[in-house]
């Protein structure tokens, strides 16, 4: 049976000393989407829920010293309702557009979601090519991970039992730059990404390239980065580089898809997002949020 | 019938629909029954085939809060409609993962829920046969070793000491013959995996037995008084002292038709006095709910140049899951149809029902109608490209026509599948070459033609009580279930039309066996025809007795009598014009301040009496299974993206003959929800067992079932009205018919897109993406 | 490891005492009268469950009853007291529904999508309506209902 206490603590200082006391005992509950079902399926059992949403400087969204701050109690539909994120941070617009259903997205947080950090996770890969830095508390002190390190493995990350994630900052860019987040699911509706690709380009031609669901962690992938470095992306260099994404990809075989469908798809994608990227930078179209495939 | 209906035939607002967006609307689940309530848990099986070597439920029964544990030690009669193959629980053998093995009555659902873990059985395992070909075998294990001893209804024809559960075999004509006289044939293989019905709401019950033996059982069902009867029939007890009450169902598509879980609710015989509610998860409604039944089919047709079919081969191996004590008809129904809506002078069918270690199937809109076209309908679509004839040209040639003799040599009711076929034609511009600019995306449409008979035993009757109330206003009784096709407005049409009342002062009653008059059950799409004659023959005795009374109390002549908005009229005296409120309870005055008359009732029963079951086994032929075909045909416009294989109906247009459209708008709902509904089944719907027989995809988020997104731009819905003699102002059922042209329509579209021939279920974009990629793809012409 | 707590529930004030583990679709519908709020799925996937909490919709199934402590929750029982009659009846004369098991759901989730935006394309209606599953209808009276809901306010507004 179900038998978990719940306490919601109106400090971060207050939680953190909750989960100094309870560790491993404890699970964070934001909008709970992910933990509810874990709990439900027995895959978690903890003895005391830490309910973060009455903290009020994890629900902070503002643009300070150069960066965004997502705070950790931020929901999807405030990011996707924030000028701000759309403007600032495009990528993570329009991922964030495509998490679950509004019913959902009114509830979960982007924090919640890299937490969780199941192997599609959604704002992984965008975080990633922005280069995000996540936040992480503790009753001794704070530390910042870039986001391509927070991730260790299927549901695992650098989150020990006595932190908590507070934030997530995603430094501006200066100069004109394009995006783009391409999702594949079985359909137009809510659906767990099978792959995921996410790419930044700047004026300079610089490019980042990350890919969820097509391994263990999400990654970026860097022979593919170093490929177009600089250079217009012709059909030759497009080819060159899809080649180092389907070296370093490693999908697997599941009920939502073969790996065979994975690695094309992981062609296929690139091919959309560099396109959508460039040109976005170009020339503005096609609009954040239109479908890209 | 008259031309000059006044409701019938006109659009009106559904009588259920202010109580379905207020949430007056009850289902099982949101009626009260106090803190008396207790709760069912279910253990279920984690394998697909094992021996039952010992339950021990000691520790279960210890655990503060539950109140009993049954196992099949308690119930060892085994029950079903067809074929009676089913145990309420398990004796001796699991047969599918998920089948229910012990139940734990508590105080609430989690007690319940623990104390079933508290349960420990012992199995010894056997191996699961998940295949049709591996349960057709000579040395197959015997997934029911006591067939033989199974208490079988006469028409079908299981056979012991294999794993066959039905047989239906037609022979008509000289096949071989046939296919001597053919120019062209072609032969192949289909098939179509098992799905789900996936309702929004579970199955649920709630039942209480109490101190004077007396059962009574709220169920979310198609067929309260079919569940009465098996009750009745497992359990020994009188049917007037079982009473089943069916509040608003929320979906049933055939997966609440005849009975499932709610046998296992008769466990609250242990606690007497109590209600107990069983609801289930929806992982349980997965395994629980009988899925569609796989079909692998081999198709040999044969056709000379002209395009006219000389003969059919098809053979079909029904996957019927664990029990086909429902899944059985479907094999027989499907066995008397499977040449499709076309005239085909030289037929062979076999249609075998084969047991695995699946989940039990039955019922599920189109009851093994979309299964059978999806082959036949691919099939008629290569042969027409084969030979040089358009496809729907090649459609239209054959059809089945008034009069035509069908499968088994009865003529076919009087139908306009030409003009479905036409009309669905012309709406989807058949003929006309679209392009899109993005280079990526070929645009190209699909057709299917379909027809479906309803599958019921020759006897299964409807019936209706109506009576009038003070002020005029009418409750109709009926036990046909208003599950969201709209049945309830269309009996309410009917009364209306007869009797001259207006929609809101009518009220439908739904089902109570205890109160409502006998229906054998809401499936097949029969009620609009049966139940809607069961209703017009109620509202004319309703109608002869007012003309009775009215006639002596004024002495006029009863055949001068009419009615006219809710009045009593004479044909003879312009001026009389008596209304309803004064009469039909009090009864009338007469001049000697005496009273004639009384509460008016009108009472109407319909079965057809014209079917009959009994058949030769080894042809088909003899006798009457059908009623009537409901024709039609579907037809799609997709944009195909090469690439990614995601194809996109963009468009859609289906038509079908309902004789006479009671409702044109619920006809039109019918026609794109059930479209929708067989989009998902064509794209994307399938169970995924693992080699074990485990079910990977129970939940939303590995089974996708469409959204508002995957609509298609333009829906074009085709109403066709050649009256069906026999029906209820010409009209006969149509709602299951709507899913079954959609997937050989999309099947058609992707081959007419890029040439690919895709003869498995479902039609995936990995499937689209992937195949022409490999060295041996040759495109279909 | 009982709770105390309070919340408002279509404008009448409760205090209730609960585990934390009891899902807020359970307590609404167990021990409050509301039956309008359905289990479909019990994981957030069909909308069946849709209530609205502070102004947004949220799946009851998946939210622990002690999290609404100080919240104003409102369902369809609400809708006739609170106003807001013309969703319910606009989706009425469109025949929009079939079982109508996931007319709640949806009548929140339009509800909330016509607070938030005034003038939806027809694509914004249906990402707002998209994580209600019906299973019956096909979707196509629901769009048409609520594309007419949105002419209408437009027409009141301009």
């Amino acid at each position: 049976m179900l038998n978990f206490d719940y306490r919601r603590p109106e400090s971060l200082v207050e939680a953190l000393s909750l989960r100094k006391e309870w560790g491993g005992k404890s699970s964070l509950l934001m909008g709970g989407t992910d933990l509810f079902l874990a709990i439900e399926e027995e895959v978690r059992r903890p003895e005391l829920l830490i309910d973060l949403k009455k903290i009020d400087e994890l629900s902070r969204l503002e643009e300070k010293d150069g960066s965004v701050h997502i705070g950790a109690a931020v929901t999807y539909s405030e990011l996707i309702r924030s000028d701000l994120i759309h403007d600032k941070l495009p990528g993570i617009w329009e991922s964030s557009r495509l998490v679950a259903s509004v019913g959902i997205r009114n509830s979960a947080t982007m924090v919640g979601n890299i937490c969780n950090a199941v192997p599609s996770a959604e704002s992984a890969a965008p975080l990633m090519v922005r280069g995000a830095m996540i936040h992480i508390a503790s009753s001794s002190g704070s530390r910042t991970v870039p986001a391509v390190d927070f991730f260790t493995g299927p549901r695992r990350t650098v989150v020990k039992d006595d932190e908590i994630v507070t934030s997530i900052s995603v430094p501006l860019l200066k100069g004109k730059f394009g995006e783009s987040y391409v999702k594949l699911g079985r359909y137009r509706g809510e659906d767990i990404a099978q792959v995921a690709t996410a790419v930044l380009v700047d004026e300079k031609l610089n490019f980042a390239i990350a890919y969820g669901a097509v391994g263990p962690v999400p990654m970026r992938i860097p022979g593919a980065e170093a490929v177009l470095k600089g250079k217009k992306p012709t059909a030759d260099l497009l080819d060159k580089a899809k080649a180092e994404v389907l070296s370093t990809v490693t999908p697997i075989a599941d009920i939502r898809a073969s790996r065979e469908y994975r690695l094309h798809m992981c062609a296929v994608m690139f091919e959309k997002a560099i396109a959508a990227a460039v040109s976005r930078m170009e020339t503005g179209a096609p609009a954040y949020g239109a479908r890209l495939i | 019938m008259s031309k000059n209906t006044k409701v019938v035939g006109h659009d009106a607002v559904r009588i259920d629909m202010e109580e379905k967006i207020t949430g007056a609307a009850l289902y099982t689940d949101d009626l009260p029954f106090g803190p008396n309530l207790l709760h069912m848990s279910v253990l279920a099986s984690p394998h697909a085939h094992a021996e039952i070597l010992k339950i021990d439920t000691s520790e279960a029964e210890k655990l503060p809060g539950v109140m009993a544990v049954a196992t099949g030690k308690d119930y060892p009669q085994k029950y079903g409609l067809y074929l009676q193959d089913k145990s309420i629980l398990p004796v001796d053998r699991v047969r599918y993962v998920g089948e229910q093995v012990a139940v734990v009555i508590a105080r609430t659902k989690e007690i319940a829920d623990e104390g079933c873990k508290l349960i420990k059985v012992d199995y010894k395992v056997l191996e699961p046969i998940l295949d049709v070909r591996d349960a057709m075998k000579e040395d197959a294990v015997l997934i029911h070793p006591d067939l033989g001893d199974y208490q079988v209804i006469p028409w079908i024809n299981p056979q012991p000491g294999t794993n066959i559960s039905h047989v239906r075999k037609i022979r008509k004509g000289d096949v071989e013959k046939g296919f001597e006289e053919a120019d062209f044939i072609l032969e192949d293989e289909y098939h179509v995996p098992h799905v789900v019905h996936a309702c929004i709401e579970t199955h649920i019950s709630v039942a209480r037995y109490d101190y004077t033996k007396r059962f009574t059982m709220w169920n979310s069902t198609q067929s309260p008084h079919t569940q009465r009867h098996i009750m009745a029939n497992a359990l020994g007890i009188p049917h007037k002292d079982i009473r089943i009450i069916a509040p608003y169902v929320g979906g049933g598509f055939g997966g609440k038709a005849g009975i499932s879980m709610e046998a296992l609710t008769v466990a609250c015989q242990k606690v007497p006095g109590y209600p107990v509610k069983l609801r289930w998860s929806r992982k349980e409604e997965f395994l629980n709910s009988s899925q569609r039944q796989e079909l692998r089919a081999t198709v040999k047709m044969g056709v000379k140049k002209n395009g006219k079919i000389t003969a059919l081969r098809h053979i079909m191996h029904w996957d019927v899951g664990a029990s086909a004590e429902y899944g059985n008809n479907v094999v027989n129904a499907t066995g008397f149809s499977a040449t499709g809506p076309y005239f085909v002078p030289n037929v062979s069918i076999d249609s075998v029902g084969v047991y695995t270690n699946h989940p039990p199937c039955a019922a599920y809109r189109g009851f093994g109608y979309s299964e059978f076209h999806f082959g036949i309908e691919s099939h008629m679509d290569r042969i027409a490209k084969a030979i040089g004839i358009d496809p729907v040209e090649f459609r239209r040639i054959n059809a089945i026509k008034t009069d035509d003799e069908v499968a088994y040599k009865c003529h076919m009711n009087p139908s306009g599948m030409l003009e479905c076929i036409d009309k669905v034609a012309e709406a989807i511009e058949w003929g006309k070459e679209e392009v899109s600019d993005d280079p990526d995306i070929v645009i190209a449409k699909g057709f299917a033609s379909a027809w479906k008979a309803p599958a019921m035993p020759p006897n299964a009757g409807s019936s209706v009580f109506i009576k009038f109330s003070e002020d005029g206003s009418i409750n109709v009784l009926v036990s046909g279930m208003e599950i969201g096709q709209g049945l309830h407005t269309a009996v309410a049409k009917f009364a209306s039309e007869i009797l001259t009342v207006p929609l809101d002062k009518i009220r439908v009653e739904l089902p109570d066996t205890d109160r409502n008059p006998y229906e054998w059950q809401t499936v097949a799409s029969h009620e609009t025809w049966e139940l809607g004659n069961a209703t017009i023959r109620a509202a004319r005795d309703a109608r002869d007795k007012i003309f009775d009374v009215v006639s002596r109390a004024f002495h006029l002549e009863k055949e001068s009598l009419y009615l006219e908005d809710g009045k009593v009229k004479d044909d003879l005296d312009p001026d009389f014009s008596l209304p309803f409120e004064d009469f039909v309870i009090t009864g009338i005055q007469t001049e000697f301040n005496t009273w004639v008359g009384g509460p008016i009732m009108g009472i109407g029963s319909f079965i057809p009496e014209f079917t009959n079951a009994m058949v030769d086994p080894d042809t088909g032929m003899g006798g009457h299974p059908n009623v009537h075909y409901t024709v039609g045909a579907g037809a799609v416009k997709i944009e195909l993206n090469k690439k990614t294989g995601v194809v996109r109906v963009v468009k859609m247009a289906e038509g079908f003959d309902c004789g006479k459209a009671i409702n044109p708008d619920l006809v039109k709902d019918q026609i794109v929800g059930g479209f929708i509904q067989g989009l998902g089944t064509a794209l994307y719907e399938v169970c995924i067992f693992d080699d074990k027989g485990k079910m990977l995809n129970t939940n939303f988020t590995d089974y996708k079932i469409p959204t508002i997104l995957e609509m298609p731009d333009e829906m074009i819905p085709v109403i066709v009205e050649v009256p069906q003699p026999d029906g209820p102002f010409g009209a006969r059922g149509m709602s299951e018919h709507t899913m079954i042209p959609v997937m050989p329509a999309v099947a058609n579209a992707i081959a007419n897109a890029i040439g690919l021939r895709i003869k498995d279920i479902p039609l995936t974009a990995e499937k689209v993406a992937l195949r022409p990629l490999q060295k041996d793809f040759v495109p279909e012409k | 490891m009982v709770r105390e707590i309070e919340f408002t529930l279509n404008g009448y004030h409760q205090k209730i005492t609960v585990k934390p583990s009891e899902k807020l679709l359970d307590v609404l519908r167990d021990r409050l009268g509301i039956t309008s709020a359905k289990y479909g799925c019990g994981k957030g996937e069909c909308g069946a469950c849709t209530v609205n909490l502070d102004g947004k919709t949220v799946r009851s199934c998946l939210m622990y009853a002690v999290e609404a402590d100080g919240s104003v929750i409102e369902t369809l029982e609400g809708f006739q007291r609170l106003g807001k009659k013309e969703i319910q009846e606009i989706y009425q004369k469109h025949n929009a529904f079939q079982c109508g098991f996931c007319a709640p759901g949806f009548i929140m989730s339009t509800d909330e999508l016509l607070s938030q935006n005034p003038d939806p394309d027809e694509e914004e209606i249906k990402e707002a309506l998209a994580g209600n599953l019906c299973r019956c209808t096909g979707y196509k009276n629901i769009f048409s209902a609520v594309k007419e809901m949105v002419e209408k306010r437009k027409g009141r507004e301009s």
